[in-house]
């Protein structure tokens, strides 16, 4: 039996597993290791968060600080990736990347198709996502849909340690470039993880709860919001599916089809903004193959569409609940043709 | 004193391109930043018309000096604060030496009463020649001012900008006169073939074997066969430092230094340490020096080669050509810092009485 | 009588060398008059004028060296060995060309010559060789990364966060400004606050160094140190070239910011390629009618180029939904 870990465990593992495996993973980010050039301890931090913690000292040449300058070393970490090596870059929050975004979208995304095919990028932009840590506007956004909309763009957002720690191998070994999405609000949950490298493979959604009146479709910390819809929804005898879609780009929509296919309701639950976000996608690809499946309307539950709230009574409002993924589901169950 | 103009007028000659070269790369010798340049220019500027200068003409450069000055210029005039009327030279801007050579003909045909060079010596052999030439054709002299922003600055001294603009203030506006304000120097003439060629040095002539000119400054010893100089300061930086501390000579007095440089252990006498370049300590295998009487011509035995003109490949020449280098004295003046502010605390010049002045 | 070779370089180096630059030439010309005619699709920004730097620079470079390019690339691209044919096919949009035809003129790229790209995004290289730059170091073979940038892009974060990085991480980086006055159209004094180059690298430790860009032996001798300090583990410089642009920004600029004679001049008096020929035949180690032969070949093969980019099939369906992956 495999023993528990946390999610920033898992990524830790991960990350210490690849390097060890290869010498040309090496990661790279803001206070990663943490104290570099002080007079104090070397890895002071290991990320902000701790997330890296002790990883210097198994590998103190594969581990990087940068100076706080995002242009800089993202865009290094994916020139070194087209040189041959396999950099793990961290961008400390998501909401980093308007200052670091044409060497993402317009360098590492193009390379391979820009060049014929003759490039490969494999390069991995670890960040954090998502609200609930009452860190405001500019550090808790879930900005997944602005990267799935960029051809070239693989994007992951895991919701538990397992899925962490497979996601991230593959990511490292995948020769595309990787947004590692990890939900800051997850970094604590514990699961089971086995002790030994593995992969998940990409484009696999996992069905974490079976049901057959309702799928809802969703990722990283709202899949747990879902769960506790599903919890209280049971009591009133609705089954709810959960797909917990892990990959974004590339998307899983053959589970998608099959579980509305089976269920015939849908909603879609997104941390993201309401507009153009992946709940609007799935929807949109719903609509268009599975429309005569569907016995109700599709009902999304996001945020509203405003900046992500300081207070903390405002931050709670704005996050999606178990409630109101619980009304949506109800409503579909209601509205049934 | 016919010879000031009136107003009296300033030129500038500010090259935007000085240290900039090589020896930055391999041997971290200093750069002066332009925006420190422009700073320099504001301090002589300020300094100028304190001194009563009324108009300064100055070179217009593609190199970043006078757009950036004519914009901290805006933001001082704005602020009140004085400087005096600066025209351009009218004149287009090749960003080449050719621009020096045309500003000083400019200025020297304006009349204007003295010129500060900002550069190193390369830049002041580019001016003193061609203010040569015009005197030659008959034009008044003019003296220079040198401020040092260079890499090799045996020619212009160290000082602080603000008091040579004090010393060039003192004579372009009669308050000190030539015989007290200005020294005479020394240059090197260079000529090939009888002066089918021709190109002065007013601190070192190099003679290397290199044949090419590629980068500019010279910077490798390997080749060097021979060095000429007008005076040999042993506390200067660059090759004319072979000579200074061999066989130091005075920028005043007569005569130069010639010596014959060689690896070759049937003609190297004896080894030299010497610091050619900021931070390069090199080692000179030195195969004979004589003092170079003035006006006398000294040929070159080397075949073929390139000679370098305070501190820049300048001159390729081949095996049909003939090099001879001749010292000449008095060639042309500079304004003596020194002098001009010993005399001018000597006689009080800048002592004044409030109520005298009302 | 033997005569004496002057140069640095050996006489079949010396030969190579103008023939490359005369390559340039030949190709760029080429492409102004076909572009004028229609031929070409989208815009091209032409390197012609400036050929010195790119061969004074690459000159002393191997494929494990790696070059970040910019819009203006087909210089780089050539004088770093990317096949010319290739090269004039992907300008055409056809198949076979160094991109299949999926990058064009400003996305050119050849990995295996260390040619990492042209790059549409002003600026956007200099991350990109900080990333080359380290993993040279790595690999510790004494590689080097030489990003190419304009006096325009000179003002992009990007480089200056670049250079940054690499003097904390002391990568083997040469910072190279392609400084030919002219930001597309907007003059280096109006868009520059300090016009030195080399003053910014200073900002940041990094020693820096101009020259005279039209001349292949001033760019050659200061590339050489640059390089060579880089291999050494003597870190990141900069390297200015003033130079001078022959066209436009991109085709079809008629130009009208330029001061009158300004072009004549240009082409009169600053002409690497013929400065070269001038120096080579002057120390007559090399013939006029042996260069004359050079531009002649030359000729041959833009001819070629062209004729096998005209006849070149363009890509298909297929090929539009292939080299990234497509999930639906």
């Amino acid at each position: 039996m495999a023993r528990k870990i946390s999610m920033k465990q898992a990524v830790n593992e991960a990350l210490d597993q690849a390097m060890a495996a290869d010498p040309t993973v090496i990661c790279m980010g803001e206070d990663i290791v943490g104290g570099a050039g002080g007079n104090g301890e070397m890895d002071a931090w290991g990320g902000v968060l701790g997330v890296t913690k002790g990883l210097y000292a198994k590998h103190p040449k594969q581990m990087m600080d940068t100076p706080l300058s995002e242009s800089a070393y993202i865009g290094a970490a994916i020139g070194a990736a087209a040189c041959g090596m396999r950099p793990v870059a961290e961008l400390m929050f998501i909401d980093f990347m308007g200052v670091c975004f044409d060497q993402i979208f317009n360098q590492a995304a193009k390379f391979k198709y820009m060049f014929g095919g003759k490039a490969e990028t494999p390069v991995v932009i670890r960040c954090m996502v998502g609200a609930g840590f009452r860190a405001a506007a500019q550090h808790s956004q879930m900005l997944t849909p602005l990267f799935a909309h960029i051809p070239g763009l693989k994007v992951v957002c895991p919701s538990n340690a397992y899925d962490t720690k497979g996601l991230l191998i593959q990511s490292i070994r995948d020769n595309d470039p990787v947004i590692f999405c990890e939900h800051k609000n997850l970094y604590a949950h514990e699961c089971e993880v086995p002790e030994a490298s593995y992969t998940i493979p990409f484009g696999e959604a996992n069905i974490v709860r079976e049901g057959k009146h309702c799928t809802i479709v969703t990722y990283g910390l709202m899949v747990h919001r879902s769960l506790d819809a599903a919890a209280v929804l049971a009591k009133e005898g609705v089954e709810v599916e959960i797909v917990d879609l892990r990959t974004l780009s590339p998307l899983d929509m053959d589970t998608v089809l099959e579980s509305v296919t089976k269920t015939g309701r849908l909603v879609c639950v997104d941390e993201a903004s309401p507009r153009c976000n992946i709940a609007t996608d799935i929807s949109a690809q719903v609509c268009m193959h599975a429309f005569g499946a569907l016995k109700a309307q599709i009902e999304m539950v996001t945020p509203p569409h405003t900046p992500v709230p300081f207070s903390p009574v405002l931050e709670d409002m704005y996050i999606p609940s178990a409630a109101q993924i619980a009304t949506a589901v109800r409503k579909t169950i209601k509205g049934s043709k | 004193m016919s010879d000031i103009q009136t107003p009296p007028c300033v030129g500038i000659i500010a090259n935007p391109v000085s240290a900039r070269d090589i020896r930055r790369i391999i041997a971290n010798a200093s750069n002066l930043q332009t925006s420190e340049r422009v700073s320099i220019l504001l301090r002589v500027l300020t300094t100028l018309a304190a001194s009563g200068v009324e108009r300064v003409l100055m070179m217009p450069d593609k190199g970043g000096i006078s757009a950036m000055l004519l914009r901290s210029l805006k933001r001082e005039r704005s602020q009140n604060h004085q400087f005096p009327e600066l025209e351009f030279v009218d004149m287009s801007v090749t960003s080449t030496v050719n621009d020096t050579f045309f500003a000083a003909r400019s200025m020297q045909q304006a009349g204007v009463n003295a010129i500060i060079v900002l550069g190193g010596d390369g830049t002041h052999r580019a001016v003193v020649r061609e203010l040569m030439l015009g005197t030659q054709a008959g034009k008044k002299a003019v003296p220079i001012a040198g401020l040092s922003t260079g890499t090799n600055n045996a020619f212009p001294e160290m000082r602080e900008p603000t008091i040579t603009a004090l010393a060039v203030g003192l004579y372009a506006t009669q308050r000190l006169k030539g015989t007290q304000a200005l020294a005479q120097n020394k240059v090197l003439e260079v000529s090939i073939d009888q002066g089918q060629r021709r190109d002065i040095a007013i601190v070192d002539a190099i003679i290397s074997r290199d044949r090419f000119i590629g980068a500019r400054a010279i910077w490798k010893t390997d080749n060097l066969e021979a060095a000429y100089l007008t005076f040999a300061d042993p506390q200067v930086i660059g090759l004319s430092a072979i000579g200074g501390l061999l066989e130091p000579v005075g920028r005043t007095e007569t005569g130069g230094l010639t010596i014959s440089i060689s690896d070759d252990p049937g003609r190297c006498k004896f080894r030299l340490k010497a610091p050619i370049a900021p931070g390069m300590i090199a080692d000179i295998g030195i195969a004979g020096f004589e003092r170079m009487p003035a006006g006398q011509p000294f040929s070159v035995a080397l075949e073929a080669g390139v000679i370098a003109l305070d501190g820049e490949r300048e001159m390729p020449f081949d095996t049909h050509e003939q090099v001879s280098i001749t010292l000449h004295e008095n060639a042309f003046q500079t304004i003596d810092v020194t002098r001009c502010m010993q005399v001018a605390a000597r006689e009080g010049l800048y002592i004044h009485q409030p109520s005298r002045l009302s | 009588m033997q005569v004496q070779n002057p140069f640095p370089l050996s006489r079949d180096e010396l030969l190579t060398v103008y023939r490359q630059m005369r390559t340039i030439r030949e190709f760029e010309e080429r492409l102004h008059i076909d572009f004028g005619r229609g031929d070409i699709p989208g815009f091209v920004h032409l390197y012609a004028g400036e050929e010195a730097t790119a061969a004074g620079i690459m000159h002393h470079l191997n494929d494990g060296d790696r070059i970040a390019s910019t819009h203006r690339g087909h210089g780089h691209c050539i004088a770093k060995g990317v096949d010319v044919v290739g090269m004039m096919k992907e300008i055409y949009g056809k198949k076979g060309g160094s991109c299949n035809g999926k990058g064009g003129s400003m996305h050119i790229a050849d990995l295996s010559r260390g040619m990492m790209g042209a790059n549409g995004i002003l600026g956007a290289g200099g991350p990109l060789i900080c990333g080359a730059a380290l993993a040279a170091k790595y690999r510790n073979k004494g590689e080097v990364g030489i990003c190419f940038f304009g006096d325009g892009a000179s003002n992009q974060g990007t480089i200056l966060e670049s250079m940054n990085l690499a003097g904390v991480w002391n990568l083997p980086v040469i910072f190279v400004v392609e400084n030919n006055g002219y930001a597309e159209s907007t003059s280096r004094d109006y868009g520059t606050a300090v016009d030195s180059y080399v003053d910014r690298a200073a900002g940041f430790g990094l020693p820096g160094v101009t020259v005279d860009g039209t001349d292949f032996f001033a760019v050659h001798e200061a590339a050489g140190a640059v390089i060579k300090r880089a291999r050494e583990g003597g870190g990141p410089s900069l390297l200015e070239c003033k130079m001078v642009r022959y066209f436009g920004h991109f085709e079809g600029d008629a130009q009208t910011y330029r001061a009158p004679g300004e072009l004549d001049d240009i082409r009169a008096n600053h002409n690497c390629l013929k400065i070269l020929g001038d120096q080579l035949t002057a120390a007559g180690i090399i013939s006029q009618s042996e260069l004359t032969k050079i531009d002649e070949e030359v000729m041959v093969l833009i001819e070629h180029s062209v004729k096998e980019a005209k006849a070149a099939p363009f890509p298909t369906l297929a090929d539009l939904t292939t080299d990234v992956y497509i999930n639906y």
